[in-house]
């Protein structure tokens, strides 16, 4: 070993103070708190349907928010372990997790195919706000992602920056659709995964500058 | 001889805990596991600054280690990620990859071990990227007599090392 190496490692090991290891379970506390407190503002600003516990949603809510639901965990717990430098892969299931939600958009678009007016359809201002809103109720979750990853020592930065977006727009999607009472497939296979194609592309084009080291 | 990966493991946990003579240990086995890890990936005049740039990192991020877990697997990733930075450094300064006499210090096997990886990845590169990057990095022909031997216009070879390099390095931090 050379001398400025030997010094080196002397000088690091003077430094040394304990260390509190990374827990997993930090990680998804933080994302899981960031989420409940995205939901309690949703419910107090916007306040959640409460006829889809009556009884009165159709199926393609409780789906569409529960597959959302999915792909947000999954995400989430992905992006959570990258702050943690390993080798391998172990993101498998937000893969198969975005394949299934992409369904629901292709499904919104054949059931379009019969109608007379299919783009009058899509296109309605209320929809613009179900967009714009669960994009903002992705904030939060994409704070506590990023500063989780910044706390870390993520080493692959594009794929963290898909995941980061990917969870927070799904989650915080999840979050505001609890508010929103349009429960037909068409608006909710279309309007509910905007915000989470969005919110991934954002991701991906932000998060890596946040998260060098 | 370089600690097991248990011993390895146990070292850093205690780290973790503020144990300095582990920690010094530790440095010193991991130092020379990199050595081992760089010596067929970067130029020899660049392996010792590598090394140091990864023993520095291993430091500030000593806390994202999870004791339940391999330490190797742990620090090759924090290597890997370094060693990716260094290539994006070399790629943005334009310097040479293999610098003249690099070869010569090395044994013959770590060139053909060395060669026989850079082909690996030459398969997902375009031909004319590939042989402009064999002509003018590796094999240290200027830009014109790569130009012609390939065929191709200077304006081009230079084109396709810039691009074959940054797809290079994409690809060296895509592998798992």
């Amino acid at each position: 070993m050379n001398r400025a190496r030997e010094e080196m490692i002397a000088g690091l090991t003077a430094d040394l103070a304990p260390v509190r290891s990374f827990r997993l379970r930090d990680g998804l506390v933080l994302t899981g708190v960031a989420a409940l407190l995205t939901l309690a503002g949703v419910a107090l600003f916007k306040g959640l349907w409460m006829g889809a516990y009556h009884g009165d949603a159709t199926p393609f809510f409780w789906i569409t928010n529960g597959l959302l639901l999915l792909l947000g965990s999954a995400s989430t717990l992905a992006v959570v372990n990258m702050a943690s430098p390993q080798v391998g892969s172990s993101r498998e299931a937000p893969k198969w997790a975005t394949a299934m939600v992409g369904v629901l958009p292709l499904a919104a678009f054949l059931s379009l195919i019969p109608r007379h007016d299919p783009i009058g359809t899509i296109v309605d201002p209320v929809s613009y706000h179900c967009m714009l809103d669960s994009l903002a109720a992705s904030a939060l979750v994409a704070i506590a992602l990023v500063l989780w990853l910044r706390r870390g020592a993520p080493v692959s930065h594009n794929a963290a920056g898909w995941h980061t977006g990917l969870a927070a727009g799904a989650l915080g999607t999840v979050a505001y659709g609890l508010s929103c009472a349009l429960d037909t497939m068409t608006h909710l296979g279309i309007w509910h995964i905007l915000p989470i194609a969005i919110a991934a592309v954002v991701g991906r084009m932000v998060v890596p500058r946040l998260i060098k080291w | 001889m370089i600690a097991d990966e248990a011993t390895l493991s146990r070292l850093m946990a205690k780290a973790q805990q503020g144990d300095r003579p582990a920690y010094n240990v530790l440095l010193s086995e991991a130092g020379m596991w990199l050595e081992r890890y760089f010596r067929r990936r970067v130029p020899p005049h660049q392996q010792d600054d590598l090394v140091q740039d990864v023993l520095m990192a291993l430091h500030a991020k000593r806390a994202t280690y999870d004791p339940t877990r391999p330490f190797l697997p742990w620090l090759a990733a924090i290597a890997r990620y370094r060693w990716v930075d260094h290539l994006r450094k070399v790629y943005r300064n334009e310097t040479d990859l293999l610098e003249e006499g690099d070869a010569v210090e090395d044994s013959e096997e770590d060139v053909i071990t060395a060669r026989v990886s850079l082909e690996r990845l030459f398969i997902h590169l375009p031909e004319g990227q590939a042989e402009a990057i064999e002509l003018v990095k590796i094999e240290g022909h200027s830009i014109s007599e790569a130009a012609q031997k390939t065929g191709q216009s200077e304006s081009l070879v230079k084109v396709n090392i810039h691009r074959g390099l940054k797809k290079l390095a994409a690809l060296v931090e895509k592998a798992e």
